[in-house]
């Protein structure tokens, strides 16, 4: 099928219509004293070989069930000219500035970190789904085992114990870097002053915090592309 | 949570997920969340649950101090993966309680997981801080796992697992077995007799006899040659099965897989670098090469090692200087849009890389761009003199005199009329060339400075007049056998672009590099690798920074060591006689040459031989079954699966593995029922991952000295045998061999460095000494292990048995090597200037004189002692389309590595709900004119079999190619349900999914008997460029 780079998550977003301002906004959980880390990710495409470590070291960190993933590399055969060529791209909760998939939650059991990261509150969330219909990311799903809103947390249980997540410590590329937004002196801080760097969906205006560098070449115009090669029984990935 | 997962999948399709939830959920947030709650206890007004089933983190590290706390309800064990032939170090995550591995990632210390590799000297707490956020530190140095290696933990608690000793009940194959005690697999397997009912079986005692097979064909051997094992790789427990086998039982025959692997590549290499037996081979220093060809291998979606070579390629593309190309039928994970310029994919058709290549070379030597200085060099001695870390055999001169008796063959020394020592011809009667410097005809070994490349004259030898024509002259020729145009249009990739690769890789003086694996193994696959490793050889690339190096070996563990003799032992055996695969001596010296040469006609022989390779499982079971050159009377198989992996063999063998009479006793070692195994006759289990004890190197890519250790880091779950051990390998090879009486094994068995004897009664006898003999080697043994570092890694569960087998002065240097997963060299010593550090200087051959002067024992024919084009052909030398015409059969089967599943990962769950299935890839226009499109089932035929599969169109293959990913379309490892002991095991029908291309491999119709198609010089197994037809389903 033929896609740009717009279209690439088409179908996978549900519509935000009638589904705003159910809840009033939760309270942040203050871990993180003010003037705190505010925790990001960079992902160098360029460096990703497509090999799925950080999948599945996300689904056995964080006991992710069967056909549901946290975070996985979609990978598509595109063709740019004459040229065929596989486009790799990792994708995991974004960890908005302004996520959209709090503010839906009827129960307020979805909130951001002071550091930035979102999480859900498993004991008070009541599974009706709602925040994974915002996202626009798809990146959040009901855990069928839990019956809970599950996503990414930046592997917020590593990170406070002073380590890194399990998709970045296991990625074989290097491509994905964490780290602390809010100090100039960090790896992702220098990268992406020296680097220019692209968001997923930037018109929604969400202020994704998973930002991509030597991504937005490989989206311009139009592109052949087929996700050839992942094919999860079912979930999130699109199917051709 | 395998198991928990397969309940799922039963609960859906019966009673639905409310059974699961209520039956199953329990248990597993129980198994999971039990480790959160070790560490950090609830307290009553309990912080959000925003962990929910992660795991607890294994260590807390400070991120201001670096200061480590470990998690005391985990162990973090530094050991070895298993999920591939790699053998990464990695660290493995224990639940203390429960003895559940919970997660693997790298291990730091290890070059294979992680690049640059801590310092050996780093203690092993500081080595938990080094992947953390402390500093950042744990971003550059990063210690991965690959996606396979994290998840086959989840076999360990297979449904499919066997655990327990099994022995047939009814025909062969039919999937019933009765579980037996240990000691009763140990007597019937020795003892023989009536086993099943069928008639008698010998045993291993009566097959234990050094009298001849058959006194009319001495060169047979003996009988206990009848006796074989058929091995997979050396997963570091290599050394210990051969110690049974050959130096103890006395047999000839142990195998491993590479002939059915990348076996045409290692004897491709083998051949450039003038050794056929261990083959050695070169990989690109992907950290400082600028430009890079990666042909018949894909770096970013397999080989060896996997994650060190995806991780530099990654990095050479993004900060380094690198650009590369990646050759292959099919695009895979190594060219990705985001590496822009820095990388291409360039499709070209099957079992043509050598067109390609000599087509390279044809361009390189036409523009004078291949390094005439360095090929000019013609001896060691020259070398060091030039400044250069290898030479090769360029300028020596060969007879090229049709009808002299020497034809073929490198003029020497002795041919001058010089004294020399030793034999004629023989190792120390060296080679000869044309001296530039005075025009004089000498010994290159006796130069120190260069000789004239390409030579062609005729000279007066032996008071007759001989041609002679220098390696480099012949190479030339044939490089010049076919135009650029003609090569191209064979290869498909435009003669353009051919140039301009070729312009490409000698445009950065060493600093350039041809790369090549398993894609070669197709029915011209020797040809093929020989001609793409010679185009390093033509740039003097080896051991130049940048350029291509050999490995840097493994600390050596099972020899004559500096603690323990493992090499050698009372009672040895040497095992003598020809191999089953006749690949170590010559046909002409067979009784059957002589019987048939004496009749009028010597050729052809009853089968091919291969004189030029090593032993060639592709050929080994069905000469086996065949009975030629003799007859298996029995058969151990542990944890290898040719049935699976060799192209053809199903359907050539299915018939006659069935029958006892053929080969009257098949032994399986594995933990699981492989399509091998499911035709044994006993099923021992075996040890599974980070069960077990081994010491591994790394096969290539690592170019400083490391031996990864493993050790059981989690109690093995076998059963135990009666004496207490766990079943697997090691006690059943024990048990064996003290029942039979042989030498090497028992309570005195082994000797120390003073002569001093120590037992061999379990797996920890030999795999702890062995330790000792690596954690002592070299100047400087390692340091001892203080407690803490025990502690840390879990170290002190196993320390009774440390100090119980090891001296004193022993165990906590050995301690050392196991707590860090093995002994590594350090990073820093790599280089020493713009050389690799540390390789002796080496010829490379561009003639091998090896290959040249062996003859296909099928036609008489000699083989081309230089690389060349050669279409790929059967054993007598027919091209396959002169059998199998493209009007019949218009594409061509290729097989392309998997990033996830291989040939035994296909029961981890986990990489199956990541990749259930292997579409078959098909160019859209080859599909359109089929009116195929993706999603569709289509048949796939060739002259071997046929089978179904579902096809998707992809721009990333070649026209006329059909690409079939690796590893599924399994009939076994829990695909079909075994009956065991009256109970069926569980049917996991998702093991099933997808084709092997395997099974669509065809036979040789050149040759009598069974067969598979091999390729006729060196006789590997051929599964690419398979001719093919397809329809829809």
């Amino acid at each position: 099928m033929s896609v740009s780079r717009r279209s690439f998550f088409s179908g996978l977003s549900a519509s935000l219509g009638g589904m705003v301002g159910a809840a009033e906004a939760a309270t942040p959980e203050l871990r993180a004293p003010a003037g705190g880390p505010r925790w990001g990710m960079v992902v160098d495409t360029a460096r990703c070989i497509g090999c799925q470590a950080c999948t599945v070291s996300c689904i056995m960190e964080n006991a992710v069930p069967e056909d549901s993933f946290r975070t996985i590399v979609s990978t598509y055969e595109v063709r740019e000219g004459d040229r065929a060529a596989m486009v790799m791209l990792p994708r995991l909760c974004n960890h908005c500035e302004e996520p959209p998939c709090i503010p839906v939650c009827p129960v307020g059991a979805t909130y951001q970190r002071a550091d930035g990261i979102v999480v859900v509150n498993a004991d008070a969330c009541v599974g009706c789904a709602y925040c994974v219909q915002a996202c626009p990311y798809d990146a959040r799903f009901i855990n069928h085992e839990t019956q809970k809103a599950d996503k990414c947390t930046f592997c917020a249980h590593r990170v406070d114990a002073g380590l890194l997540p399990g998709c970045v410590e296991s990625c074989v590329g290097g491509a994905r870097i964490f780290g602390d937004l809010n100090d100039p002196g960090s790896t992702v801080s220098r990268l992406l002053a020296q680097n220019e760097s692209k968001v997923l969906k930037p018109e929604m205006e969400t202020g994704p915090r998973v930002f991509y560098l030597g991504l937005d070449d490989a989206f311009l115009g139009k592109v052949e592309a087929e996700p050839t090669l992942w094919h999860p029984s079912h979930g999130q990935e699109a199917q051709s | 949570m395998t198991q928990r997962r397969d309940v799922l999948k039963a609960g859906a399709a019966g009673a639905g997920l409310a059974a699961f939830a209520a039956g199953y959920s329990e248990t597993a947030r129980r198994a999971v969340e039990g480790v959160a709650e070790s560490l950090a206890p609830k307290p009553a007004n309990a912080a959000p649950n925003i962990h929910g089933r992660s795991l607890a983190p294994e260590v807390r590290v400070d991120p201001a101090s670096g200061a480590v706390t470990p998690n005391p309800g985990q162990q973090v064990s530094y050991t070895m993966c298993m999920g591939c032939t790699t053998f990464c170090g990695v660290r493995v995550r224990v639940d203390k309680a429960s003895g559940r591995v919970l997660r693997v990632a790298g291990n730091p210390y290890s070059p294979l997981s992680t690049d640059p590799h801590l310092p050996y000297a780093t203690p092993v707490r500081e080595s938990f801080a080094a992947l953390s956020r402390h500093g950042e530190k744990g971003l550059a140095g990063r210690s991965t796992a690959c996606g396979r290696g994290a998840a086959v933990l989840t076999q360990m608690e297979s449904p499919s697992r066997i655990l327990t000793p099994l022995k047939r009940v009814g025909p062969r194959g039919a999937g019933r077995w009765e579980p037996i005690p240990f000691a009763q697999l140990v007597h019937e397997v020795v003892e023989g007799g009536d086993l099943f009912g069928e008639g008698h079986v010998e045993g291993l005692r009566a097959l234990r006899s050094l009298d001849p097979i058959d006194p009319a064909a001495p060169e047979l051997g003996p009988k206990v040659n009848q006796v074989a094992l058929l091995s997979s790789t050396n997963e570091g427990r290599e050394n210990f099965a051969r110690r049974f086998l050959q130096q103890a039982f006395g047999s000839i025959n142990f195998v491993g897989h590479g002939a059915y692997c990348g076996g045409s590549y290692r004897s491709g290499s083998g051949a450039a670098f003038g050794d056929l037996r261990q083959m050695p081979h070169a990989k690109p220093d992907l950290h400082n090469a600028e430009f890079v060809i990666f042909c018949g291998t894909a770096p970013a979606n397999a080989g060896n090692p996997f994650k060190r070579q995806g991780w530099q390629l990654a990095e050479g593309r993004r900060d380094g200087g690198l650009h590369y190309v990646v050759i292959d039928p099919v695009l895979g994970n190594s060219d990705s849009l985001a590496a822009r310029d820095r990388g291409r994919w360039v499709p070209i058709r099957p079992a043509t890389d050598g067109a390609l290549a000599m087509a390279m070379m044809r361009w390189m030597i036409e523009n004078r761009r291949w390094n005439e200085a360095y090929l000019s060099q013609p001896s060691a001695r020259a070398a060091q003199q030039a400044g250069e870390p290898s030479f090769s055999n360029a300028t020596h001169l060969v007879v090229a005199e049709p009808g002299h008796p020497r034809e073929g063959m490198f003029l020497r020394a002795s041919d001058l009329g010089l004294p020399i020592e030793g034999d004629r011809y023989g190792a120390k009667d060296g080679p000869v060339a044309v001296e530039a410097a005075t025009g004089a005809l000498r010994p290159a070994e006796a130069m120190d400075g260069p000789a004239v490349l390409l030579h062609d004259a005729v000279a007066e030898i032996g008071g007759r007049p001989v041609r002679l024509r220098s390696a480099a002259e012949l190479l030339r020729e044939s490089a010049f056998a076919h135009s650029l145009e003609d090569y191209a249009a064979t290869c498909g990739i435009p003669a353009e672009t051919i140039a301009g690769l070729a312009r490409e890789f000698t445009s950065h003086g060493r600093k350039a590099a041809v790369n090549t694996h398993g894609g070669t193994m197709a029915g011209n696959g020797f040809a093929n690798a020989f001609a793409l490793v010679t185009l390093n050889t033509l740039i003097g690339n080896l051991h130049w920074k940048g350029g291509t190096f050999q490995n840097g070996g493994a600390f050596p563990e099972a020899g004559a060591g500096p603690r323990y003799d493992l090499a050698k032992f009372d009672g040895m055996v040497q095992p003598r006689g020809l191999a089953l695969s006749r690949n170590n001596q010559p046909y002409e010296k067979s009784s059957e040459f002589r019987r048939k040469q004496a009749a009028g006609r010597a050729y052809p022989a009853e089968r091919p031989w291969y004189a030029a390779s090593p032993q060639l499982a592709s050929e080994w079971l069905l000469s086996a079954l065949d009975g030629y050159p003799y007859a298996l009377k029995a058969l151990f198989v542990w944890n290898a699966n040719p049935v699976y992996g060799i192209p053809g063999l199903r359907a050539a063998a299915d018939a006659a593995l069935r029958d006892p009479k053929r080969l009257p006793l098949i032994v399986a070692i594995d933990p699981f029922i492989n399509e091998t195994g499911a035709y044994a006759d006993y099923i021992v289990p075996d040890s599974l991952l980070y069960e077990s004890w081994g010491w591994a190197g790394a096969w290539a890519g690592v170019p400083t000295r490391a031996s990864t250790a493993r050790w059981p880091v989690v109690e093995p779950r076998a059963a135990k045998t009666e004496a207490g051990e766990p079943i697997g390998m090691e006690s059943f090879l024990i048990a064996c061999a003290k029942a039979v009486g042989l030498p090497g094994f028992g309570p005195a068995a082994l000797k120390d460095k003073d002569g001093n004897p120590h037992p061999l009664e379990r797996a920890e006898d030999w795999y702890l000494r062995a330790g000792a003999n690596i954690a002592f080697a070299g100047q400087r043994p390692v340091p001892d292990a203080p407690d803490e570092e025990l502690e840390l890694v879990g170290l002190d569960r196993l320390r009774g048995l440390l100090e119980g087998t090891l001296r004193p002065e022993e165990w906590r240097k050995v301690a050392t090597v196991l707590a860090r997963g093995g002994r590594y060299q350090d990073a820093a010593d790599t280089y020493q200037g713009e050389r690799f550090a540390g390789k002796p200087v080496r010829m490379l051959h561009l003639y091998n004189e090896q290959v040249a002067a062996a003859r296909s024992a099928l036609t008489g024919r000699r083989f081309a002692g230089v690389p060349g084009w050669t279409p790929p052909a059967f054993a007598d030398g027919t091209p396959m389309r002169a059998r199998h015409q493209e009007a019949e059969w218009p594409l061509l089967l290729v097989s392309q590595k998997s990033v996830l599943v291989n040939s035994y990962a296909i029961g981890a769950d986990r990489l199956r709900g990541l990749k259930p299935d292997n579409p078959v890839a098909i160019h859209p226009e080859d599909a359109a004119a089929l009116g195929i499109r993706s999603g569709d089932r289509i048949r796939i035929a060739t002259p071997g079999g046929d089978a179904e599969a579902t096809a998707i169109l992809r721009r990333g293959v070649m026209r006329g190619v059909l690409a079939v990913e690796h590893g599924f379309g399994h009939r076994e490892l829990g695909a079909r349900a075994h009956e065991i002991g009256g109970v069926r095991q569980q049917q996991r029908p998702g093991l099933a999914a997808g084709v092997n291309l395997n099974d669509l491999g065809i036979p040789d119709p050149t040759r009598p008997g069974l067969s598979v198609w091999l390729d006729p010089v060196v006789g590997t197994a051929v599964r690419q460029g398979l001719p093919a037809r397809i329809a829809r389903a």
